[in-house]
C-alpha cells in the first residue's frame, strides 16, 4: 500500500470527524441542548405552525429594531 | 350513574349541578360527540382562560394537554403595576444590546410541556415581544421584549390570564456563571473526547507497527495524524490547566494544574522533535489521555459546584413584594420595605405573615410548622404576638408590627440561611491531595532522572527521553480515576435507591460521620395526623362528614378524609345550605333539616355536647343535631422501622439525637417508642443549628435529617444535610442528599452507600499507587519500553474501573 493512501484515508477521516465535531461545539454554544425535556419535545411538536411562528418573530425582531432604533 | 363532569379548561372532575354550562357557539358537525354542544367550567377563571386561549387561537393547547389537570386561575394578585416600577427594572430588567429589555422570571404552575408550549405562544403572539423562551426543567424564563410598544406588567398580565403566574428572580452573575463555566468544559471535553478516541485508533496501529514491523515513513505518517490530534486537545482543552498553573506560579503555589501542564507540554514538544528527526517512539497518545482524563476528573467537580444562587432564588419566591396595610379606614397595599414599626398590616385566612407584632384584632390558627416544626396549628387571638415566617390558616386578622422587615424572624432567617451556605464545612478531599503532592513529586523524580542520565554521561537525547518515560509512566490516569469511578458508581447505586447524592465529594464526608440527628415531625414520623380508631355511636351519613371535612385545609379534617377515602369507594359532595369554619374548633354545616358539626371537644361544648370518648391522641368529633354519632382518634404515626434503623447507627457507633420544636410529652412518646436516648424539645430553628455548631466545636462530623423550614439552618450547618423528598423546596435546595421515599431504610442506605464507597476510593488509591512504586523505579533506570507503558497504563485504570465496580457486588452480598 503506498504512503498517499494511509495519508489520504487518515486527513479524510479526521476531516469528516472535525465537521461533526464543530456541528456539535456549535449546537452546544448555541444553548440547544440547555433544556433537555425541551430538546425531546421539539421533535414531538415543532411543525409547520412553529415554523412559521418562528419567522414571524424573527420579522418582528428586525421591524421593531427599524421602527424604534434607526441605525 | 354518575352526574360528574369535567371542566373544559383545567379537567377536574365536579358533579354537573356545580358547573358553569354554556353553548358552545363553535359547535362544529365535525366532531358533534366530542363537543356535544355544550361547554363545562368549574369557575370563572377557568372559563376565562378557555375564551382567551380560543379567541387567540391557542385552543390546540388541549389536545397537547390531553389528560393533564391543571390548577383553576382562582388566586388574586398583587397588581401588576408593580412591575413597572423603576425599582423594579433596576434590579431585574437589563437591557441587551439590540437595545431591546431582558428579564428573567420563574413561572408558576407548569405542569407539562403543553404549559411551555401554550405559555410560549401566547408571549410571541404579544406585539412587542421579541423572544420567550421557557426552560421546562427548571420554570425558569427569559424574556425579551420592546419597552416602547409594551410594558412588562402587559406581560405579567398576559402570563396571569392564562392561568399561570410569574415572579422574577435575578438572574445573578454567580448563576449565569456557573453555567458559562459548564458549557465551557463540555465544550473542551467534547473536543478531548474525540481527539483522544481518535488517536487511539492511530497507537493501535503504532503499536502493531512496533511487533510487526512498520517503515519509518508510516510511523511518520501516523505522528504527523496524532500529533494534528492532539494540538487541540492540550492547548484548547489543556487550557485550563495552563491558566491554573500560570495563577499557581504567580502565588508561589505549586497546584495539581502544574505537573499536568508541564508534564503534557513537555512530552508534546518531545514528541514533535521525534516526528521531525524521525527517530524513537512519539507520545502523542499520552498528552492527550492525560488531558483528557485529568479534565473530565476536574469537570465532575464543577458539575457537582452547589448552586447557591438557586437556593436564595427560591427563598425569595416566599416572600412577596407588598402587603395590605390599613391606612385610616381603607386598606392598601404596600411595598414591604415601606412598612414601619407602628402599622397595621391586614392578613387573609392562606396568607403569610411576613412582620413580627401583635393582634390588633380577630382571631385564629397560625401554623408555625415553618418555625418550630409543630404540627399542630395554634390559635391566636387579640392581644397574642405573631412570628413572621408563619402562615395563617384560617384567621382574618389585623396586626400591629413590632418590627421592621429588616429585623423580622422571618428576614434573619434568610440572612442566616446565606451565611450558613457560605460557611459550611468541608473535609478536604484525600485524592486531590495526594495527585497535588504525587504530581509534584513526578515533576522531580522526572528533573532528577533527567540530570543523573546526562551527568552519567548520556546524550541529552537519551537522559531527555528516560525523563519524559518517567512522566508518562506515571501518567496519573488510575490516580485521576480512582476518585470519580468508585463515586459514580456508588451515586448510581444511591439513586436507584432513592438516595440522591448532589455533590460527589458528600460520599466521604457522609462515610466519616459520626453523629446523626433527627428532626421529628416528617422525619421520624409521618408528619401527618392519620386516623388510628374509629368510634361509631349511630349510622349516619357518611357523603355529609365527606363534603364537611373536604373543603377544609386543617391537617386533621384531611386526615379524616384520607381515611374515608381508603374505606368508601363513592361519594356524593352534599350542597350545604349553609358551610362555616370555625377557628381552632372545626366546621359547622346545615343540610336540608340537620345540622352537622365537626371539631374538637371544644366545639362540642360550646353548644352543650358531651361525650364520654377521651383519649391521648387527637380527637375529632362529629355531631348531628347536637347528638355526638362518631369520634375519630388520630395519631402521626412514627414511621416504619424506625426503632430497627436507628439500632443500626447506633451499632455502628453513631451518636444519634433528636431534635423537635415540638413540646416534651410528644417529643418523649416518639423518643420512647424508637428507643432514643438524647432528644431536646422545644427547640427553635437558631437552636437546632446552634446545636449543630456546638458537635462541630467538640469535633464531631455531623448529619441532620430534616424536612421543613425550621431545619434549614440546621442542615445548612451540618457537615450532610439530609432532607426527605417531599420536604419543603428551600429545604431540599439547601441539603446535600435527598431521600426520595422518604423511609428511614433509605437513609440506612445512604450511609451503608457512603461507607462502601470510601472504603473503594481508599483501595484504588493504594492501587494506583502501587502500580506507580513499581513503575516509577523501573522508568528511571530506563528499562521501560513503549510496549510496557502501553500495557501497563491501560492495565492500571482497568483495575481501577473493575475494582469500582465491585462496589454492587458488595452491596448485593450484604
Amino acid at each position: 500500500m503506498d504512503n498517499w493512501v494511509i495519508t489520504m484515508m487518515l486527513g479524510a477521516s479526521i476531516f469528516l470527524g472535525a465537521i461533526a465535531l464543530f456541528a456539535f461545539l456549535w449546537a452546544i454554544k448555541n444553548g440547544q441542548f440547555d433544556d433537555e425535556e425541551k430538546f425531546l419535545n421539539a421533535a414531538k411538536y415543532d411543525g409547520v405552525d412553529e415554523l412559521n411562528d418562528a419567522v414571524k418573530q424573527e420579522q418582528k425582531r428586525e421591524k421593531l429594531k427599524k421602527d424604534y432604533r434607526p441605525e | 350513574m354518575s352526574n360528574s363532569v369535567v371542566c373544559n379548561h383545567c379537567h377536574l372532575e365536579f358533579d354537573k349541578s356545580v358547573m358553569i354550562v354554556e353553548e358552545n357557539i363553535k359547535f362544529s358537525t365535525e366532531a358533534p360527540e366530542q363537543s356535544k354542544g355544550k361547554l363545562y367550567f368549574c369557575c370563572n377563571g377557568c372559563q376565562g382562560v378557555y375564551h382567551l386561549l380560543s379567541d387567540e387561537g391557542l385552543d390546540s393547547f388541549y389536545d397537547k394537554a390531553k389528560g393533564v389537570t391543571l390548577a383553576p386561575p382562582t388566586k388574586q394578585y398583587e397588581d401588576s403595576a408593580n412591575f413597572n416600577s423603576p425599582a423594579f427594572y433596576e434590579r431585574f430588567v437589563k437591557i441587551n444590546k439590540d437595545g431591546f429589555h431582558e428579564v428573567s422570571l420563574i413561572i408558576e404552575g407548569i405542569h407539562c410541556s403543553a404549559c411551555v408550549w401554550l405559555n410560549e405562544k401566547a408571549l410571541h403572539k404579544m406585539d412587542g415581544v421579541i423572544e420567550a423562551n421557557i426552560n421546562f426543567t427548571n420554570n425558569k424564563a427569559r424574556i425579551i421584549w420592546s419597552d416602547e410598544v409594551l410594558k412588562l406588567s402587559a406581560i405579567i398580565d398576559m402570563i396571569r390570564a392564562i392561568g399561570y403566574n410569574a415572579y422574577p428572580y435575578d438572574a445573578s452573575m454567580q448563576e449565569a456563571h456557573a453555567n458559562k463555566e459548564r458549557k465551557e468544559y463540555y465544550l473542551r471535553m467534547a473536543v478531548a473526547i474525540f481527539a483522544s478516541m481518535n488517536i487511539m485508533w492511530i497507537a493501535v496501529a503504532q503499536y502493531a507497527g512496533y511487533f510487526s514491523g512498520i517503515t519509518q515513513e508510516v510511523k511518520t505518517i501516523l505522528n504527523i495524524a496524532e500529533g494534528i490530534l492532539a494540538t487541540p486537545v492540550l492547548f484548547y482543552s489543556g487550557w485550563v490547566f495552563f491558566r491554573g498553573a500560570y495563577y499557581g506560579v504567580k502565588n508561589r503555589v505549586v497546584n495539581m494544574d502544574l505537573p499536568v501542564a508541564t508534564g503534557a507540554s513537555l512530552t508534546y514538544i518531545y514528541s514533535i522533535y521525534i516526528t521531525v528527526s524521525q527517530s524513537g517512539e512519539a507520545y502523542f497518545d499520552s498528552v492527550s489521555m492525560i488531558i483528557t482524563f485529568v479534565l473530565i476528573g476536574k469537570f465532575l467537580e464543577i458539575l457537582s459546584k452547589k448552586n447557591a444562587a438557586d437556593t436564595l432564588d427560591i427563598v425569595g419566591k416566599h416572600i412577596p413584594n407588598v402587603v395590605n396595610i390599613l391606612k385610616g379606614p381603607s386598606i392598601v397595599s404596600c411595598k414591604i420595605a415601606d412598612v414601619v414599626v407602628g402599622d397595621i398590616v391586614v392578613v387573609a385566612s392562606g396568607e403569610k405573615l411576613l412582620f413580627d407584632g401583635e393582634i390588633i384584632k380577630g382571631e385564629g390558627s397560625f401554623d408555625e410548622s415553618n418555625l418550630t416544626g409543630e404540627s399542630e396549628p395554634i390559635y391566636k387571638k387579640t392581644g397574642d404576638s405573631v412570628v413572621s415566617g408563619t402562615t395563617s390558616i384560617d384567621a382574618d386578622v389585623q396586626y400591629r408590627t413590632t418590627k421592621d422587615f429588616e429585623h423580622s424572624t422571618l428576614s434573619n432567617l434568610v440572612q442566616l440561611l446565606e451565611s450558613a451556605i457560605n460557611k459550611k464545612p468541608r473535609i478536604e478531599k484525600i485524592a486531590n491531595r495526594l495527585s497535588e503532592y504525587f504530581s509534584a513529586v513526578i515533576l522531580g523524580f522526572s528533573v532528577i532522572t533527567f540530570f543523573a542520565w546526562w551527568l552519567w554521561p548520556h546524550s541529552f537525547e537519551i537522559s531527555f527521553m528516560v525523563a519524559i518515560s518517567v512522566i508518562v509512566i506515571a501518567c496519573p490516569c488510575a490516580l485521576a480515576l480512582a476518585t470519580p469511578v468508585a463515586t459514580l458508581v456508588g451515586l448510581s447505586l444511591g439513586a436507584k435507591r432513592g438516595v440522591l447524592f448532589k455533590e460527589a465529594a458528600q460520599l466521604e464526608t457522609m462515610a466519616k460521620a459520626d453523629m446523626l440527628i433527627l428532626d421529628k415531625t416528617g422525619t421520624l414520623t409521618v408528619g401527618k395526623p392519620e386516623v388510628v380508631k374509629e368510634h361509631i355511636n349511630s349510622v349516619f351519613d357518611v357523603n355529609a362528614l365527606y363534603s364537611l371535612v373536604k373543603s377544609s385545609k386543617h391537617p386533621v379534617a384531611k386526615g379524616i378524609l384520607t381515611y374515608l377515602e381508603q374505606k368508601h369507594e363513592h361519594f356524593e359532595n352534599l350542597l350545604f345550605d349553609e358551610y362555616k369554619q370555625l377557628s381552632s374548633l372545626g366546621i359547622s354545616a346545615l343540610y336540608e333539616n340537620f345540622e352537622i358539626l365537626g371539631g374538637n371537644y371544644k366545639l362540642m361544648q360550646n353548644n352543650g355536647i358531651t361525650s364520654d370518648v377521651s383519649s391521648d391522641n387527637t380527637l375529632f368529633y362529629v355531631a348531628v343535631n347536637k347528638k355526638v354519632v362518631a369520634v375519630y382518634e388520630l395519631q402521626d404515626k412514627i414511621k416504619e422501622n424506625a426503632k430497627e434503623i436507628i439500632n443500626s447507627f447506633k451499632k455502628k457507633n453513631i451518636d444519634v439525637v433528636m431534635l423537635t420544636g415540638d413540646n416534651e410529652s410528644t417529643a418523649q412518646k416518639v423518643a420512647i417508642a424508637i428507643g432514643l436516648e438524647h432528644f431536646y424539645s422545644h427547640q427553635t430553628p437558631q437552636e437546632k443549628a446552634d446545636y449543630v455548631s456546638k458537635m462541630h466545636e467538640e469535633g464531631k462530623t455531623v448529619v441532620m435529617v430534616g424536612d421543613g423550614v425550621n431545619d434549614i439552618l440546621a442542615l445548612a450547618r451540618a457537615d450532610i444535610g439530609i432532607v426527605m423528598g417531599s420536604g419543603s423546596d428551600i429545604a431540599v435546595e439547601v441539603s446535600d442528599i435527598v431521600l426520595l421515599n422518604d423511609s428511614l431504610k433509605s437513609l440506612e442506605d445512604a450511609f451503608k452507600i457512603s461507607r462502601t464507597t470510601y472504603f473503594l476510593i481508599k483501595q484504588n488509591l493504594g492501587i494506583s499507587l502501587l502500580y506507580n512504586a513499581i513503575t516509577i523505579p523501573l522508568a528511571m533506570a530506563g528499562y521501560v519500553i513503549p510496549l510496557v507503558a502501553a500495557i501497563s497504563m491501560s492495565v492500571s485504570s482497568l483495575l481501577v474501573v473493575g475494582n469500582s465496580m465491585r462496589i454492587r457486588y458488595k452491596w448485593n452480598k450484604n
